[in-house]
């Protein structure tokens, strides 16, 4: 009896040792199937782009395990966002985020999810952003549409997603820079998605707008747009003479711009963290993401910066404008 | 031209060019067949095989896709009551009452005729009309969105059946439910839940109001006669049940290309907007929702009509209207091409070869449509008993795959019980879901216009196209009335008569 029960536990700690050792070795195979990768917004778009063409390349250093795009669209990106800290922490659930996952919890204090709520594994890309006029607007230069908007009181009007939208702090960060009310200065017009924001504009039915590079170059290049300025570290490699709002000495737009980064849910795996950096590190090079990104109308920065630290550095630079516009007290 | 239009033709004629677009055409036709799968995800699921493939081939496949699910959507909507995509919505007024009647086939025939002319005259005006269509629709700023949007609410009028009060009724449930959600400046109305604050889904809603219903009459009433199979009947379209129709057929089709061209409004407004204008002008007005032929013609035309349309925008104007066409902007993208003017003088080649293969696609959508919906009728012959049960588990999986959500299965079968009480209270559900999918674009022009103008009313009448659309309005609006004024004397009419002759 007592020997059939020390065998029976001599096989539960022999089965127990071998899932152990399976286990390791299985941490060790990371990835060993399919890995999921969240875009909170909708397929098409330049975050679903960016989220397909990571997908595509990272796929050929996944050791032959495919990265599967799903969008979890909803509630500005929230829904998607808050789906992938709910998942468990082992790296085959992984979010695209982009400068809205800093944003919102900036501007909402009820936000569902904390700006740091994440793992964070690297920030991919910096989407630079464009403040244009149509071709057929007698608005030349940022001081000609500067002055127009101080003539005005109020009644030019600019096309964004929304006033806490980045496209929306893209122009009230430029008239706060210039000493207007950032809120009531100009017209905000609202519209869904960056194809909507572009046509309003194109048909003349706004003054201006500010939104991202993406959605703009191809009428900037079919001539029927005037680029003003660019929210971008530099000049865009497409628009040498458009100066950047750094250069025009505009403090608050000078750091406001569009990213997308790869988040994963908290407390994520040392060596999952280490695999990620491993493949984030081959893609930077990779000649088909580099091509993609410029195909986007965006810059690759794997790598150029610390994750958190930027994210960190973002979530506080709109917290403080939310603050300073009064979205929040 | 020609010799760019013939080294196109050369380019585009290639065996790989047709089996994407005959492939994209019949898959497009069985998942926009089966509920709850829609284009959008056939377009989506497609997107990253695209990368691999040459650029006009992936863009057919797209639009062969795009297409055929439009058409799919009919299959369903006509055999079983359940639309597969939105615009498909339009074609179960009639469609599914003649399959009652026995005349599914018949119906069937109609809607893939009507398709494929609707599609045939919306490829010759992509190709033809692009440019000044697209010139056309970036006029319409908020303003003129809001007049035209105004107009297609009477809609509500020609789809109400017997009681225009209970029309407005169901139409009024339909523009409150729309508000739910993040409204355009991001506030947040009847955010009840997190995943109240997205608003709620677009299918959910059509097949839980549409197939649900159905259903739970069949578990609640436990009919008998029911249970038998449905006949199949006569299947053949004959010449003269066509000739009724052509005009509707025609009618349908501009109008699917004009709405289709203005970025936002889609095929499924075109569809309504179609079968309205149809049984206003039709001498067989009066038999629309019991099961008339003209009513499945209109409608499919007008929603094939539009697909080929928002094209358009995207290719003229670099402007996508709906979710598909935003899905083929990046797909072009990634293939070097921008859509806009520019690839009309850059890749004119590519252009050229895209249209060329494009015009074939209404003979592809004909063959396949007719195969699969052949293969179809047959779920005809199973007895509802069986057939229902599976039609739900079908929904269910259907809109969990749409984005995993729980939530929207759960808007699914709540709307299904709504749906059911609308029935019991004779409550048309067709003018609840034209209100929901205008409801938005109603008023978030309302409130563009409103801020551009900042609160002057006169920002909706300052150009003629609102003026236009201001005119119909006021004269439909008044026919309406009039139409119901002169019921009810009739009605009184004969109750006096009645009367005075005991």
């Amino acid at each position: 009896m007592f020997r059939q029960l020390k065998k029976a536990a001599g096989l539960a700690a022999a089965i127990l040792a071998t899932t152990t050792m399976i286990s390791t070795a299985q941490a060790d195979a990371y990835p060993e199937k399919a890995i999921t990768l969240v875009v909170p917004y909708g397929a098409g778009g330049a975050s679903d782009l960016a989220g397909r063409a990571l997908a595509e390349t990272a796929r050929n250093y996944t050791d032959g395990q495919p990265v599967v795009v799903v969008n979890k669209t909803g509630n500005g990106g929230m829904s998607g966002a808050k789906f992938v800290t709910e998942q468990k922490p082992d790296g085959y659930t992984l979010l695209l985020s982009r400068v809205g996952m800093a944003l919102y919890p900036a501007v909402y204090a009820d936000s569902p999810v904390g700006w740091d709520a994440y793992t964070f594994l690297g920030i991919l890309e910096s989407t630079p952003m464009i403040l244009a006029v149509n071709a057929n607007s007698d608005i030349k230069t940022i001081d000609d549409l500067i002055a127009k908007i101080k003539d005005s009181n109020g009644a030019t009007t600019y096309a964004a997603s929304g006033p806490t939208a980045i496209d929306g702090f893209s122009v009230q960060a430029l008239l706060s820079d210039v000493g207007l009310d950032p809120l009531t200065a100009s017209t905000l017009v609202p519209y869904k998605g960056g194809s909507a924001l572009a046509a309003a504009l194109l048909g003349g039915h706004v003054d201006f707008l500010a939104i991202a590079a993406g959605s703009l170059m191809p009428h900037i290049e079919a001539g029927k747009m005037r680029p003003l300025m660019v929210y971008s570290p530099k000049r865009m490699a497409a628009l040498p003479d458009v100066p950047t709002a750094k250069e025009l000495g505009y403090t608050q737009a000078g750091q406001v711009g569009g990213w997308s980064g790869l988040y994963a849910p908290k407390d994520l795996p040392a060596d999952v963290v280490a695999k990620w950096t491993e493949i984030l590190g081959k893609v930077a090079t990779d000649a088909q993401w580099l091509d993609l990104a410029a195909k986007r109308g965006s810059t690759s920065v794997i790598g150029d910066e610390d994750p958190s630290a930027y994210v960190k550095s973002q979530f506080e630079l709109y917290n403080g404008m939310a603050k300073k516009f009064g979205y929040i007290q | 031209m020609w010799n760019e239009l013939l080294y196109a033709f050369d380019a585009v004629a290639t065996l790989p060019n047709f089996l994407a677009m005959f492939a994209g055409i019949w898959a497009g036709v069985i998942i926009g067949a089966i509920p709850g799968m829609t284009g959008t995800m056939a377009v989506t699921l497609a997107l990253p095989f695209t990368f691999y493939l040459p650029p006009v081939t992936s863009i057919l496949l797209l639009v062969a896709l795009y297409k055929g699910s439009t058409y799919g959507g009919s299959i369903s909507a006509i055999l079983i009551k359940t639309p597969g995509t939105a615009s498909a919505a339009c074609t179960v007024l009639d469609g599914y009452p003649l399959a009652r009647a026995g005349k599914g086939g018949k119906a069937l025939n109609m809607a893939l005729i009507s398709s494929c002319i609707g599609d045939f005259i919306s490829n010759i005006s992509l190709f033809f009309l692009a440019i000044p269509l697209a010139a056309f629709a970036l006029r319409i700023g908020p303003p003129e969105f809001f007049m035209l949007m105004a107009f297609s609410l009477t809609i509500v009028a020609s789809i109400s059946g017997r009681s225009l009060v209970l029309g407005i009724i169901s139409a009024c449930l339909g523009l409150l439910l729309a508000t739910v959600g993040e409204d355009i400046y991001g506030s947040y109305r009847f955010a009840l839940s997190e995943d109240m604050k997205s608003g709620l889904g677009m299918v959910p809603v059509l097949i839980g109001l549409f197939a649900l219903p159905e259903l739970i009459k069949m578990v609640v009433f436990r009919p008998e006669e029911n249970n038998a199979a449905l006949k199949l009947g006569d299947n053949r379209l004959t010449l003269s049940e066509f000739r009724g129709s052509i005009k509707s057929i025609c009618r349908g089709s501009l109008i699917g290309v004009v709405l289709g061209a203005i970025p936002g409004i889609g095929p499924s407004t075109a569809a309504f907007f179609s079968y309205s204008e149809a049984r206003r002008t039709s001498k067989n007005g009066d038999k629309f929702g019991e099961g008339e032929l003209e009513g499945v013609a209109a409608s499919e035309s007008a929603n094939n009509g539009a697909c080929g349309a928002t094209m358009i925008p995207l290719m003229a104007l670099g402007v996508p209207g709906d979710v598909i066409t935003g899905v083929m902007l990046g797909a072009f993208m990634i293939h070097g091409l921008t859509p806009g003017p520019l690839l009309f003088q850059n890749n004119i080649g590519e252009v050229y070869a895209l249209f060329i293969g494009i015009l074939f696609s209404s003979v592809f959508l004909f063959i396949a449509g007719k195969v699969t919906a052949n293969a179809f009728t047959k779920i005809s012959r199973i007895p509802q008993t069986l057939l229902l049960p599976c039609i739900l588990i079908l929904c269910v999986y259907g809109i969990y795959s749409i984005g995993a959500s729980p939530f929207d299965v759960t808007v699914l079968l709540v709307m299904g019980v709504v749906g059911f009480l609308m029935m019991l209270l004779n409550i048309p559900a067709a003018p609840f879901l034209i209100a929901f999918i205008l409801g938005p674009m109603f008023e978030d022009n309302m409130r563009r216009s409103l801020a551009i103008s900042r609160g002057d009313l006169g920002v909706f009448f300052q150009s003629w196209i609102s003026w236009g659309f201001f005119v119909l309005t006021v004269l439909f609006v008044v026919l309406t009335i009039r139409r119901e004024w002169k019921k009810w004397r009739e009605k009184r009419d004969v109750a006096n008569n009645a009367t005075s002759a005991s």
